[in-house]
């Protein structure tokens, strides 16, 4: 290793580690300098993870959210050249501190996906008309084999508590624990329409069945997850219902 | 590969609170400047701003992240996101510190001091090559300020500098700020130090403000202080054909007050360059 390297090492442990900077490698003057670095660090990284998860700050608290902040950059230290990036795993930071009060890790995957979503590639959705001409001619097998591409920034998870509650009480003011617990467990989607990151509830087999669809299922096995969850009756309804919405919301960019 | 033209015109720095002034109204700048990093990104509102201001404005692309002093080498991932920006906006100028962010491992996200040695020197050199020839354009490279020197050094930084562009054949920015609080930091004398640096390849001047202190840090979070201003005033008298920006990242003042302090830099050059002809 070059010396550059390994002063350039040295350097960086002494930025993002837990502990105060090591003297043995440093002189006295270099300390001082060295401490400067060290705070525009914490500054920079923790001032990055407020502005990504101000929802999140507001759930727990200003001190409770700082300290739950140095703890994930001490666990996961930045490595992209982005500043942007230092949220990444930040739910996963909260699930683990927060485990009593999952809703802290939900909020903080919502505003993490939203701040994903809004800087996702351009793309058009495909529009109902244009799907509808498509697929027109569709025999039942076409129907079967129907395959979608999505649009990028789509993502889903299972939430346990009511996040668009959440996301409006967390909107300007602290928000008082315990937030509305969901009757029964659902999932969350964030896509973007046009330039507004925007997210919404959906019921389990419904993030099931999309998730499969983005993972290159066939509608058919899409239409399966739901036939499994709705009773037989309103299986077909269910499912018809379910890609309209997509439609609508515009989450489809085109068919294959 | 193409060399940075030059652009004496008058700039700021484009920052959030301001993208529906320069959306909505024609705000008296030349240029604007943006930093590199926020707009590599892959779609969204930004990028469509930064789209719309470039209709009415030349833009300098400048990077905090490039780190042309890591020894490993730097991140061809981050070298592609740029050259993608630099073909869409066509900018004036792309520049970058002489500093260094990141190792393979972890990321500072603050622009870290060199040691001044032919080590250092022959890999920040490589590096420059190899972002020059990838973006097939000449950079220009930030003096960056610091809050600490090596005992290892063995030249000053303008040495190190005038070096590095001749090995290169990059192009520099010249960040008066930074020279001020540098000189005080590391107790040198900056004009000293212009007399050293190769001023005909410096293209940019930089202008903020700093925090005073025992050791000055470089916050560019309020007006440009009497100190920069005075050596300002020296610099403009040694360059020609060079651009001069506003800085204010932090503490961002509405836009009428950033640009009477452009005006004040406008008035400074004018004065300076008026005296040097009678």
């Amino acid at each position: 290793m070059t010396s550059l390297a390994t002063m350039q090492n040295q350097m960086i442990a002494s930025l993002v580690g837990e502990d105060a900077i090591v003297s043995g490698y440093w002189s006295k003057q270099q300390q001082a300098g060295l401490a400067v670095y060290r705070n525009n660090y914490r500054t920079a990284t923790i001032e990055a993870l407020h502005n990504t998860f101000g929802r999140t700050c507001r759930l727990v608290g200003e001190a409770t959210f700082t300290r739950a902040a140095i703890h994930h950059l001490v666990q996961h230290p930045p490595h992209s050249w982005s500043l942007d990036h230092v949220g990444q795993d930040f739910c996963s930071t909260c699930a683990a501190l927060f485990q009593n009060d999952p809703e802290v890790s939900e909020l903080a995957w919502l505003e993490w996906a939203m701040h994903c979503a809004f800087t996702a590639p351009d793309v058009d959705a495909m529009q109902v008309t244009a799907f509808a001409e498509a697929t027109a001619s569709f025999e039942s097998d076409a129907w079967y084999e129907l395959r979608l591409r999505f649009t990028p920034e789509l993502t889903a998870r299972v939430v346990t508590h009511d996040l668009i509650a959440l996301w409006q009480q967390t909107a300007t003011a602290q928000a008082a624990l315990p937030v509305g617990k969901l009757s029964a467990s659902h999932s969350a989607i964030v896509w973007r329409e046009g330039e507004l990151p925007v997210f919404r509830l959906l019921d389990n087999y419904e993030a099931g069945a999309l998730q499969a669809m983005m993972g290159g299922a066939s509608y058919g096995d899409a239409c399966e997850i739901v036939l499994a969850a709705c009773p037989a009756d309103e299986a077909a309804a269910a499912a018809g219902t379910m890609l309209s919405r997509w439609l609508t919301d515009g989450l489809v960019v085109s068919i294959g | 590969m193409s060399k940075p033209i030059t652009f004496p015109g008058y700039g700021l720095g484009l920052r959030s609170p301001h993208y529906q002034n320069f959306l909505e109204h024609q705000v008296p700048v030349d240029f604007v400047e943006v930093i590199s990093e926020n707009f590599m990104i892959e779609g969204g509102k930004p990028l469509r701003i930064l789209e719309q201001v470039r209709q009415k404005h030349e833009v300098s692309l400048h990077g905090v992240s490039m780190s042309v002093g890591s020894a490993q080498g730097l991140d061809q991932g981050y070298l592609a996101r740029l050259r993608t920006l630099v073909t869409r906006i066509e900018p004036l100028w792309v520049s970058d510190h002489l500093c260094w962010t990141r190792t393979t491992a972890h990321n500072s996200h603050d622009l870290l001091p060199l040691p001044l040695t032919m080590e250092a020197l022959e890999i920040v050199c490589a590096n420059i090559h190899h972002a020059q020839e990838y973006l097939g354009r000449a950079m220009l490279f930030e003096n960056p300020s610091s809050y600490l020197s090596f005992p290892e050094d063995e030249m000053t930084e303008a040495r190190f500098l005038k070096e590095m562009v001749s090995r290169t054949g990059c192009y520099l920015l010249l960040d008066v700020n930074n020279l001020c609080v540098n000189a005080h930091n590391h107790n040198f004398d900056p004009l000293e130090y212009l007399e050293q640096l190769p001023l005909s390849r410096v293209r940019e001047i930089h202008l903020a403000g700093h925090t005073p202190g025992d050791i000055r840090i470089d916050t560019h979070d309020r007006p440009v202080c009497g100190e920069v201003w005075a050596l300002y005033e020296k610099v403009v008298n040694r360059v020609d054909g060079v651009g001069t920006l506003l800085e204010r990242d932090d503490a961002i003042p509405p836009l009428p007050e950033l640009l009477a302090e452009l005006d004040c830099a406008r008035d400074c050059a004018r004065k300076v360059k008026q005296e040097t002809a009678a």
